[in-house]
C-alpha cells in the first residue's frame, strides 16, 4: 500500500473518479468520513453546523453504519465535495473529533490532503476490490474495505437527539427576546392574552394541536395549547412566564423550528433548515418531546382576542349632542389717546375737499420732497405716503406707522395693545396692502398698486409733439449705367486729328 | 449738326458719372469742343452746381468737411476723355463706316484729354476722385433679342419697338447681359486711356479697384498716406465689415502693389510710409477681433485666408501683407508695431496672437525673403530719428515729416 503525493499541476491520477480542482487539489465528487462511534459523527455535525450551513451538504449527505472485513463497525458519513474549501473545513473538524476523511467518487476513496501533501494523495496500486465489499478507503499504510449495514437518515438523527439544558440559558438579551413563542395551556390563555395586551406587548396567538400519527391517540386533543408569538417581551415578563407552570417559552431556531428557552439542540437547527418541511413547525420541548405543528403558523393579533362583555338586556341608545359655534371672546379694537412720545409721521389722509389746497402746496414743495412721496386717491380721502418725515404737508390727518403698512392717526394708539403681528392677522393685513385707521369711522385698506408717485400725479397729461429725425447720412449712389445714344452713320466725319503735343506734362 | 452745349454734357454724362444714373455716350468729343466748353462753363451754373453737390455727397462719407471746389477745365477734360474712351465700345465704332484710322484718332484724342497734369493738391485729388468714384462700377446692359427668324444684339441701347412687338406670335425673347469694367474699359483700345486716367486720380485707385484695372503705382499715391484724415478714410474703406475673404481683398491688392514698388527704386520715406500703412491695416484686423470671447484664441480671419488648403486661392500680395510686420521686426522694429498698440492690453494680445499664427502658417522663409527685399531699401546703418522726437522739437513740421499715418 502506498500513497503518492500529488504534484502541482498534476492532472493524471491512478485513483478513479478524482480530478484536480481549480486550486490543483485532488478532489472526487464526495468526501467520506469514518468515525469509530456515532457520537463522533454527531460531534462533527455539531461543530460543522456551528461554523457553516449544513444545508448545502444535505442534498447528498448519507450516514451509513458499515462493517469491515474483520467485523469492526464504524459510522461513515458521506458528504458532497462542494469545493475544496468545504472539504478543508470538513477535514479539519473530522480530525478534531478523531475521524478520518477520504475523497473519491464511487468505490475507491483516497486520503484527503493534509499538511504533508497540500495537493492531496493518489493511490498508486489500486487493485481489484475484495468480494463483498461495497467501497474501499486508501490510507497512508492501509486500504480498508467496508460493507454497508444500514443507513441512518439525518432527519431521524436530528429528532433523536435530546436538547440540552444550558447553564444560564434562561437569561436572554434584548436581541434574543426580539421574538419568542409562548406555549400556554388553554386554561391560562385568556389571562395571558389580557396580561400581554395590558402590558402593550405586540403578540399574535393561535390554537394548535400537535399532529399525531396514531389512530388510537385520543388524548391528542387534550394536549392542544395556545401558541403566542410575542415580540420584544420585557425581561420581567419573561422571568414571570418561565416560572409559571403551564407556560413554556420557546426561542425560534430557523424559520420552522423553535427550541425551549434555556435549552439548546446539539446541532444548530438554523443551519439545517431544509430538514424541516415548509408545511410544518417543529417545537422542541425539554425531555425529548418534539411537537410538529402545521406551518407556517397562522396567528391572530391578541388585541382582537381580549374578552368582550355584552349586556344585551340593557341596551343603551346613543345620546345625541349638538354642536354650536364657540362664543366670541374677542374685544373690539378702539383708538385711544396715546401716552407715548410722538412718533414719526409717514402719511397723511387729506379729505377730498382739501385737494385744491394740496395742489397749491405741491408747487411750493422742494423737488426732494416731491420725489419721495406716493399718493393714492380713495373715496375716504387722498392718502399721501412718504418715505421720510411727511410733516411738510400740513394737511389732513397725520398718520404714523404702527407696523409696515399699518397706519394709525398721530397721537392715538390701538387698544387693546396687541402685538402688530396679531393686529395685522386680525385685520387681514399683509404685504401689498396699506391699512389706515381713522379717528372717526372704521379702518380701510388700499392696495399698494393704487399708489403713484406724487411727482407723476402732480402733472396733468401733456401733449408733446414728436419731432422727426433728420438723417444726415450720405445717400447711397445709384448705379452708373452706360447708355449708348444713337449717332448718325457719319458721326465721325470731320473728326479732327489729335494735336501733336506732349501727352504727359510734368507733375507737381 | 448743331454744336453740343456743355450743360448737356454735364447733365447727360458728368452728373450720372458722379451720382449714378444713365451716362449717355454719343459721338466722340473733339478737343476743340472741350476748349469751347471751358468757356461755356460760366453759362451752365445750374448743371455745374448739381455736379459739385453730387461730388460733395460722395466725399462726405470720406472726410468730415469736404473742401469747396468747382468743376474745372482739367476735370472737364478727364470726363470728356472718359466719354471718348466709352465711345470706343459704342456699337457704331465697330461698324464699317469707322475706319481704323478714325479709331486711332479717337484714342489719341482721348489720351490727350486725360493727360492732364498729375496733382498732389489735396482738394484737387479729392475733386478728381469724386468725379471718377464710379469708374470701376460702370456697367452696360446689353440686350439680346431673339425672334423666330433671327436675333440681334443691342449694346447699351434699347431695342426698337418693331423687333419686340407681338412677343407671343413671333416668339420674341429678350436676354439682358450686364457687362462691366472688363468689357467696357479694359479692352485693348481703352486700357491705355484708363491707365492714364487712373494715374490722375490716385485716391480712386487706393479706395477702389477692379481685377481688370491696372495696378496701383504706389509712388503716385503715397502722398495721400501723409494726410492722416485721408489715410484713415482709406484704411477704413479697405477693411470692410464683411467675411474674412472680402476683408483682405483690398489690403492684399495694396500689398501686391507694394511688392511691385520694392522692385523699383522708390524713396526710402515712401517705402516706410507704405509699410507703416500696411502694418496699420494688420492692426485693424486685430481690432476687429477684440470682441472674441477668448482673448488668446486663434484668429478665425488668418485661419481662413492663410490656411494651407486655401493656398491656391490666396489673392496676390496676401502673404506679403501678413508677413510684413514680421519682416519689419527683423529690419526696422520701430515700423513693425503700430504706435499705441501696447497701450491697449487686449489689442496687444491679439497682435501677438496674429503674429504667432502668421509665422506658423507662412513659415519663416517667406518672412526672411521679404526682410531681404526690404533691407535693399531701408538702410539699417542710418539711424532714423524717432518720429516722436521730431514732433517734440518742431510741432509745425511734424505732420509733414512723419511718414506713418496717425490713424
Amino acid at each position: 500500500m502506498a500513497l503518492e503525493h500529488v504534484a502541482q499541476g498534476q492532472t493524471r491520477f491512478f485513483t478513479p473518479g478524482v480530478a484536480p480542482d481549480p486550486r490543483g487539489i485532488l478532489l472526487g465528487r464526495y468526501c467520506l468520513m469514518t468515525f469509530a462511534t456515532l457520537e463522533g459523527a454527531v460531534s462533527w455535525f455539531r461543530l460543522y453546523s456551528s461554523e457553516a450551513s449544513l444545508d448545502e451538504l444535505l442534498a447528498n449527505l448519507t450516514i451509513t453504519k458499515a462493517r469491515t472485513a474483520l467485523g469492526s463497525r464504524e459510522i461513515v458519513v458521506q458528504i458532497p465535495a462542494v469545493s475544496s474549501y468545504a472539504a478543508d473545513r470538513s477535514a479539519r473538524l473530522a480530525r478534531l473529533v478523531g475521524g478520518a476523511i477520504y475523497t473519491g467518487t464511487s468505490k475507491h476513496y483516497v486520503k484527503y490532503r493534509d499538511d504533508r501533501s497540500p495537493y492531496g494523495y493518489d493511490a498508486v496500486d489500486i487493485g481489484a476490490m475484495p468480494a463483498g465489499m461495497d467501497f474501499m478507503v486508501h490510507g497512508d499504510e492501509f486500504a480498508q474495505g467496508y460493507i454497508r449495514e444500514g443507513d441512518l437518515p439525518f432527519g431521524r438523527l436530528l429528532f433523536r437527539l435530546s436538547i440540552r439544558k444550558l447553564p444560564g440559558g434562561e437569561r436572554l438579551g434584548p436581541d434574543d427576546r426580539g421574538e419568542l413563542y409562548l406555549a400556554v395551556a388553554r386554561g391560562l390563555a385568556d389571562g395571558i392574552i389580557r396580561y400581554l395586551w395590558r402590558n402593550k406587548v405586540e403578540a399574535q396567538a393561535g390554537l394548535f394541536t400537535p399532529g399525531s400519527t396514531s389512530a388510537f391517540d385520543d388524548q391528542v386533543r387534550g394536549r392542544g395549547y395556545m401558541l403566542i408569538r410575542a415580540r420584544a417581551l420585557p425581561e420581567r415578563i419573561l422571568a414571570l412566564f418561565l416560572g409559571t407552570p403551564g407556560i413554556d417559552v420557546f426561542r425560534p431556531a430557523g424559520a420552522n423550528a423553535a427550541v425551549a428557552v434555556g435549552h439548546e439542540h446539539p446541532i444548530d437547527l438554523a443551519s439545517c433548515a431544509s430538514v424541516f418541511p415548509p408545511e410544518t413547525f417543529h417545537v422542541f420541548w425539554p425531555n425529548d418531546r418534539v411537537d410538529v405543528l402545521p406551518g407556517p403558523l397562522t396567528l391572530s393579533d391578541i388585541g382582537d382576542l381580549t374578552r368582550v362583555d355584552l349586556e344585551l338586556d340593557r341596551p343603551r341608545d346613543p345620546a345625541q349632542h349638538t354642536g354650536a359655534p364657540a362664543e366670541p371672546i374677542g374685544v373690539e379694537l378702539k383708538l385711544a389717546a396715546s401716552m407715548g412720545p410722538p412718533r414719526r409721521v409717514v402719511a397723511t389722509l387729506i379729505p377730498l375737499e382739501h385737494g385744491s389746497r394740496l395742489k397749491r402746496i405741491l408747487f411750493a414743495l422742494p423737488p426732494v420732497s416731491l420725489r419721495g412721496h406716493r399718493v393714492a386717491a380713495t373715496d375716504r380721502g387722498i392718502l399721501v405716503v412718504g418715505s421720510e418725515n411727511l410733516d411738510v404737508i400740513p394737511l389732513g390727518q397725520l398718520l404714523y406707522e404702527l407696523a409696515p403698512g399699518l397706519l394709525v392717526p398721530l397721537g392715538m394708539d390701538v387698544v387693546p395693545r396687541v402685538s402688530p403681528d396679531v393686529l395685522a392677522r386680525a385685520l387681514g393685513h399683509g404685504a401689498g396692502i396699506v391699512t389706515v385707521f381713522t379717528a372717526e369711522g372704521r379702518p380701510f385698506q388700499v392696495s399698494e398698486s393704487a399708489f403713484a408717485t406724487l411727482e407723476r400725479r402732480a402733472l396733468a397729461k401733456l401733449d408733446v409733439e414728436r419731432a422727426e429725425g433728420i438723417d444726415y447720412a450720405g445717400e447711397a449712389s445709384a448705379e452708373a449705367q452706360v447708355v449708348n445714344d444713337a449717332v448718325g452713320r457719319f458721326a465721325l466725319w470731320g473728326f479732327p486729328d489729335a494735336p501733336d503735343r506732349k501727352l504727359l506734362p510734368p507733375g507737381k | 449738326m448743331p454744336k453740343l452745349h456743355v450743360r448737356e454734357f454735364l447733365e447727360r454724362f458728368v452728373r450720372p458719372l458722379v451720382a449714378g444714373g444713365e451716362l449717355h455716350v454719343a459721338a466722340p468729343i473733339p478737343l476743340a469742343d472741350v476748349e469751347r466748353w471751358t468757356g461755356e462753363l460760366d453759362h451752365a451754373s445750374v448743371e455745374l452746381v448739381a455736379v459739385d453737390e453730387a461730388r460733395h455727397v460722395v466725399l462726405s462719407t470720406l472726410v468730415c468737411r469736404p473742401p469747396a471746389f468747382v468743376l474745372d477745365s482739367d476735370e472737364l477734360c478727364l470726363a470728356a476723355g472718359l466719354h471718348n474712351a466709352l465711345f470706343l465700345v459704342h456699337p457704331r465704332a465697330d461698324q464699317w463706316s469707322v475706319s481704323e484710322k478714325q479709331r486711332r484718332r479717337i484714342i489719341e484724342t482721348a489720351l490727350a484729354l486725360v493727360s492732364q497734369p498729375l496733382s498732389r493738391n489735396r482738394t484737387r485729388v479729392m475733386a478728381r476722385h469724386a468725379l471718377l468714384n464710379n469708374l470701376f462700377h460702370l456697367t452696360r446692359n446689353d440686350v439680346t433679342v431673339s425672334w423666330w427668324t433671327g436675333r440681334a444684339r443691342f449694346h447699351g441701347q434699347t431695342p426698337p419697338a418693331r423687333l419686340v412687338a407681338w412677343k407671343g406670335m413671333r416668339r420674341v425673347r429678350e436676354e439682358v447681359t450686364v457687362v462691366d469694367f472688363d468689357e467696357l474699359l479694359a479692352v485693348p483700345d481703352t486700357a491705355p486711356v484708363i491707365a492714364t486716367l487712373l494715374r490722375r486720380t490716385p485716391m480712386t485707385q487706393l479706395l477702389d479697384s477692379h481685377p481688370g484695372a491696372p495696378p496701383l503705382h504706389w509712388e503716385d499715391a503715397v502722398f495721400l498716406l501723409r494726410d492722416s484724415e485721408l489715410a484713415r478714410a482709406v484704411a477704413y474703406r479697405l477693411v470692410p465689415d464683411a467675411g474674412p475673404r472680402d476683408q483682405v481683398i483690398g489690403p492684399a491688392r495694396l500689398a501686391a502693389a507694394f511688392e511691385q514698388m520694392l522692385e523699383r527704386a522708390p524713396e526710402e520715406a515712401d517705402i516706410r510710409a507704405v509699410a507703416a500703412f500696411l502694418v496699420h491695416l494688420n492692426a485693424l484686423f486685430c481690432l476687429g477681433e477684440m470682441s472674441l470671447r477668448e482673448a488668446g484664441a486663434r484668429s478665425p480671419l488668418i485661419s481662413t485666408v492663410l490656411s494651407a488648403e486655401a493656398a491656391g486661392q490666396r489673392p496676390r500680395g496676401l502673404a506679403t501683407l501678413f508677413a510684413l510686420p514680421g519682416a519689419l521686426a527683423l529690419v526696422d522694429p520701430r515700423l513693425s508695431v503700430p504706435p499705441g498698440v501696447e497701450s491697449i492690453p487686449a489689442l496687444a494680445k491679439r497682435w501677438m496672437v496674429h503674429r504667432a499664427q502668421t509665422a506658423e502658417l507662412l513659415s519663416d522663409a517667406v518672412i526672411d525673403a521679404l526682410a531681404q527685399r526690404l533691407r535693399r531699401h531701408l538702410r539699417p546703418g542710418q539711424v532714423a530719428r524717432d518720429p516722436s522726437e521730431v514732433i517734440a522739437l518742431s510741432p509745425n513740421e511734424s505732420s509733414e515729416q512723419d511718414p506713418a499715418p496717425q490713424g
